[in-house]
């Protein structure tokens, strides 16, 4: 790896700050679990590296009303042990808990996973359904956009040069709501991810978040597949129900799957209409029990 | 005379090395500085097969910190090429380069920093050539060939009337099968610090077979034996992929260019461009009759070696031995090539071509087994190679009851009471099965030193690598069980050449039976000894002398044997020599003939299939481990499971994948490994001891059995679950579902 200079900074403006003088030249550090693995194997070259660890407070996780605001520098295993995540949104916990192995949990990021924009992310597909927020800052201020704002491509986002993530801001599921995720494949990063949160109220289907990851350069809501759902009486939603059938379908349609090592169009397509069903019944399984 | 009870031999004691390695006090290669020490950084070619039209290292070595860079045109006064088997490896490449990642140039710098920065000024230039990617390519001869020519060896051998034996039976079965390009993974990626020095050249290296490195370093720079040294420190895992010689010479060509001593070391995708083991294609013919007998087969086959031919030969040939199978058989052919292509050089890895071989023809045997409406366990036993029986004519014939293991296996395994149980819709099960006999040994020639010193204590002499698999522990139980002292009395030194005698190598499953019996027969030398001072003591004969836990006794009166030792030197010091030296001509030529022995490998596999997603997820494994006598039976189970998790990689997710001679995954994050989740709930050895090894004790090598069954008993589990039949491996989630959903059998 070529040498680096190493800028610690004492706060989010410093931070944005040495961003815009390098002009390029510098990259944020969390944990490197991607970045210096990047780097080792020459596909990244840096002048500096400028660690988001040295600012103070930033590894927070706190309450803001009902969401929780997670911060840049929280690790995988911060998140996943963290005790108001594990209560208010268990099912966060749980995908947390399913990133990766215990090494790379406890140093690597959220932030970090989010940044990196790598299209095999858990968190990136299950964050659309929280709907969560994201607080940008740069030299001129902060901004918040939406999780879905974030990725434009694959390794790609619509951060400017001189910004940096500083908390991801997930807002607990609406009561009633029932949710699940799913992941497949063998690989170390997941093949597939698919989250499901069901609003239910007096048996039908009030509300229906459906987010699709991994398969493509960037996770998904399906907009079709979450209109089907809408409407349907839970106890018709059954295993082979055709709406479920009719779901699955419109996922697989709107894949938009690109082949990679991770398999061909055809397998993947395949696999968002086997997993979309049986991540609805999961969800639908803990109809009345929160989001875990 | 009332036989002996063993007092270590047979017990799993504490590994020597533990302590060593918990506390991580254990020195690998990399742990070591060596004064003066610099540090070298490859430049390594982005083409597959090129023409070197220019290398320009001249920026690169007027950078500040830069002791030297070598290439082709610094192998001078030298021998230019090496390999085992056939010398076509440059040292460097020369004038083309064979793969992506061969090292074109090597700098030795200050630091790695500088070495890094330096890497980057060398130019080269290059002019492209056409790449052959796997087999076919290299069989069609319209391209530019790998080297003279894209067949690198030819192997064969034949046995009754084949073609007749063809015409005459009831039903002819054909099937191919293709086994990926796999790669070893040892934690420690090759290491290797060399000082070239006027009078001597000593090498640090995490090489397998300390003794052969050095020979070949000698003739390579023109030296004698005595001024090569070559120590092995403990080797971080080797499974065949620090077999020979890897990267010793390009360091030691460096070292001799920067006047220093220098140190290389690579990472995980330098070392899988350094060696893999080969992707193989086999395809067997068998003839049966109704009732089930095979009357013949012929097996024709292609490995691919890659870039140059490491261990091709070798490889090529193995993959016919093994190929045929256990079985009894009046007729049999084989064929098999082994063929350059633009990829990383092919090699040594546990048990080399019986995976491929076996996956072939364990696999096929099923599929006749089906069509004949037999069960597939019984039909392997109808045509089991009986003991004694000579498995392929003219070589060892087979030492143990084959029948009784695969019974005693399926009995363990429940394989008759088996039933599916209740599975979830869409989920299958079935049970699969596997056997194979692997000739291994490698060549009968170990030899061995045993000083017995004047307190009563020993040190061992060996050549064998430690690569983890636990000789120097089981190299102490056999000489303190000779000796007739304790386990804790012993200690080994191990594969420093200038220090420990002369041993061919540490692979094929050879160490504990021939390193062993050196070992055996120092020790026993030592004892007659000692037996021999202790006959004078008492006034007595040899024979009459009692040897146990450190003395001498006759007649109720008995002596140390360090008291002996002592008398001898007449003082306070002095010490005994013993030598075990095991050749062809050991015991009445007992080693002489062709195999060593054989390895027996049986595997029985319970498989589930998600038809929906074509998943697999391996339930129970029961495999087979006959090491005649288990001197350590922990390890001996070690071996086995840890030889069956290894092929847990290449049966489910490991395959080296090219595009174009770039190799797509060379990272453990997209070349998937097996880790312990990955493991069955049942994951069971079977240990039999038939005592009929050649080694000390009926003795035989077991490191190698346990990864050869595993993707071919899985396959079978499938088949046996789905009706349907994968040839390719690895079994990956999308290929099972593919080949489910071309025969309609998929779910959802
Ligand atoms: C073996 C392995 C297995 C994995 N398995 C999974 C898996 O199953 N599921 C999954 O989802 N992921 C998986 N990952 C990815 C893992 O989650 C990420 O590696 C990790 O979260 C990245 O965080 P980090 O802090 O190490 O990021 P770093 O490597 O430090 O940074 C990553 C990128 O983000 C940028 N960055 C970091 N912080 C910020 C910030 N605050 N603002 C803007 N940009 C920033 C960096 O500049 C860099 O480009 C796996 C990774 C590995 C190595």
């Amino acid at each position: 790896m070529k040498p680096f200079r190493l800028h610690e900074p004492t706060d989010v403006h410093e931070a944005a700050s040495a961003l815009a003088d390098a002009g390029g030249g510098a990259a944020l550090y969390a944990g490197g679990t991607e970045l210096l693995l990047a780097m080792k194997s020459g596909l990244l070259a840096y002048d500096t590296l400028i660690n988001v660890k040295s600012i103070p407070g930033l590894d927070a996780v706190s309450a803001d009303g009902d969401t929780v605001v997670i911060g840049a520098s929280a690790t995988h295993s911060a998140v996943e042990c963290d005790p108001l995540v594990r209560k208010r949104m268990p099912l966060l916990a749980e995908v947390e808990h399913g990133v990766a192995n215990l090494r790379v949990r406890n140093v690597g990021t959220l932030a970090g996973n989010l940044c990196f924009a790598e299209p095999h992310s858990d968190p990136a597909t299950l964050l659309l359904v929280y709907e969560a927020g994201l607080d940008i800052a740069g030299p001129s201020g902060t901004r918040r956009i939406t999780v879905g704002d974030l990725q434009t491509g694959s390794y790609e986002t619509s951060l400017e040069p001189d910004e940096l993530l500083i908390a991801v801001r997930v807002p607990a599921l609406p009561a009633g709501m029932c949710a699940a995720y799913s992941k497949f494949g063998y690989h170390h990063r997941p093949t597939l991810g698919i989250a499901a949160a069901l609003g239910v109220k007096d048996g039908v289907v009030t509300e229906a978040r459906l987010a699709l990851g991994c398969v493509s350069p960037v996770a998904q809501r399906l907009s079709r597949a979450e209109d089907v759902l809408r409407g349907e009486r839970v106890d018709t939603l059954t295993e082979g129900a055709s709406a479920l059938r009719e779901a699955s379908r419109l996922a697989s349609e709107d894949a938009d799957a690109v082949e990679d090592m991770h398999g061909g169009v055809d397998y993947k397509e395949h696999l968002v209409r086997v997993f979309m069903e049986r991540t609805l019944l999961r969800a639908l399984a803990r109809n009345g029990g929160g989001d875990g | 005379m009332t036989t002996r009870e063993f007092k270590t031999v047979g017990t799993a004691v504490r590994r020597v090395d533990a302590d060593d390695k918990l506390s991580g006090r254990a020195q690998f290669t990399g742990d070591l500085q060596v004064p003066g020490m610099a540090f070298c950084k490859l430049v390594t070619s982005p083409l597959p097969h090129a023409r070197i039209t220019r290398v320009d290292a001249s920026r690169a070595r007027a950078l500040s910190g830069v002791y030297a860079v070598l290439t082709s045109a610094e192998l001078v006064n030298m021998e230019t090429h090496y390999g085992s088997d056939k010398k076509d490896r440059p040292v460097i490449a020369i004038d083309k380069v064979r793969f992506q990642g061969e090292p074109v140039a090597a700098v030795a710098a200050i630091d790695l920093a500088t070495a890094e920065a330096a890497v980057e000024l060398v130019d080269v230039e290059y002019e492209e050539l056409p790449t052959v990617t796997g087999i076919d390519e290299a069989l069609d001869p319209s391209g530019e060939p790998v080297h003279e020519s894209n067949v690198c060896h030819e192997y064969g051998y034949e046995w009754g009337d084949v073609d007749a034996a063809f015409r005459e039976c009831d039903r002819v079965f054909e099937d191919t099968f293709e086994f990926p390009m796999v790669y070893h993974y040892a934690m420690e990626p090759h290491t290797c610090i060399v000082s070239y020095e006027p009078d001597r050249i000593r090498l640090w290296t995490s090489a397998q077979h300390p003794f052969l490195v050095q020979a070949e370093i000698a003739r390579l720079f023109g030296r004698q034996l005595d001024q090569v040294q070559v120590v092995v420190p403990f080797v971080g895992g080797g499974y065949g992929s620090k077999s020979y010689t890897k990267i010793e010479p390009l360091v030691t060509a460096l070292s001799r260019e920067a006047g220093r001593p220098v140190r290389l070391a690579l990472s995980v995708d330098e070392a899988m461009r350094t060696v893999r083991r080969h992707a193989a294609r086999g395809t067997i013919r068998t003839g049966v009759m109704n009732d089930g007998t095979i009357v013949a087969r012929e097996c024709t086959g292609y490995v691919d070696t890659g870039g140059y031919t490491d261990n091709g030969v070798r490889v090529t040939e193995r993959f016919g031995d093994r190929m045929p199978g256990p079985y009894s058989m009046a007729n049999v052919r084989v064929k098999t090539r082994g063929l350059f292509t633009n990829s990383t050089p092919a090699g040594s890895y546990r048990s080399i071509g019986g995976p491929q071989a076996i996956w072939a023809c364990e696999s096929q045997i099923d599929v006749i087994a089906h069509a004949l409406g037999m069960d597939p366990f019984e039909f392997r036993v109808k045509n089991l190679v009986r003991e004694g029986e000579e498995v392929r004519r003219g070589r060892r014939p087979i030492e143990g009851d084959l029948e009784y293991a695969l019974r005693r296996v399926a009995d363990e395994f429940g394989w008759n009471s088996w039933r599916p149980g209740p599975t979830p819709p869409g989920v299958k099960r079935g049970i699969g099965f596997a056997c194979g006999v692997t000739n291994s040994g490698a060549s009968p020639t170990s030899t061995s030193l045993v000083r017995f010193h004047a307190d009563g204590s020993a040190t061992v002499y060996i050549g064998s690598a430690e690569m983890g698999q636990g000789s120097r522990s089981v190299m102490a139980q056999i000489a303190a069980e000779e000796l007739r002292i304790p386990y804790g009395k012993v200690r080994v030194v191990a594969s420093d050449t200038t220090a420990v005698p002369w041993d061919r190598s540490t692979g094929s499953s050879r160490s504990t039976t021939l390193m062993g019996l050196a070992v055996h027969d120092a020790a026993i030398d030592i004892r007659q000894q000692l037996l021999d001072l202790a006959a004078e003591h008492f006034e007595a004969f040899p024979e009459e002398i009692e040897a146990e836990d450190g003395r001498a006794s006759f007649k109720g009166e008995s002596v140390a044997f360090a008291a002996l030792v002592r008398n001898m030197f007449g003082g306070s010091g002095g010490e005994l020599m013993g030598r075990g030296y095991v050749t062809p001509k050991h015991a009445s030529g007992k080693l002489r003939q062709d195999t060593v022995f054989w390895e027996v490998s049986i595997g029985a596999a319970e498989g589930e299939v998600d038809t929906a997603t074509g998943e697999v997820r391996l339930l129970r494994y029961y495999s087979i481990s006959d090491p005649g006598k288990a001197i350590n039976p922990k390890q001996v189970e070690g071996q086995d499971e840890g030889a069956a998790m290894q092929a847990i990689g290449h049966t489910f997710f490991e395959e080296m994948l090219y595009e174009d001679g770039q190799l797509l995954n060379p990272n453990l994050v997209d070349y998937r490994v097996p880790v312990f989740t990955d493991l069955p709930h049942e994951f069971e050895t079977v240990l039999i001891e038939s005592g009929n090894g050649p080694g000390p004790y009926g003795a035989k090598g077991v490191g190698e059995g346990g990864i050869v069954c595993v993707a071919p008993s899985v396959a079978n589990a499938i088949f046996n679950a789905t009706g349907v039949r994968i040839s390719t491996l690895p079994l990956t989630p999308e290929r099972v579902w593919r080949a489910l959903h071309e025969a309609g059998q998929e779910a959802g």
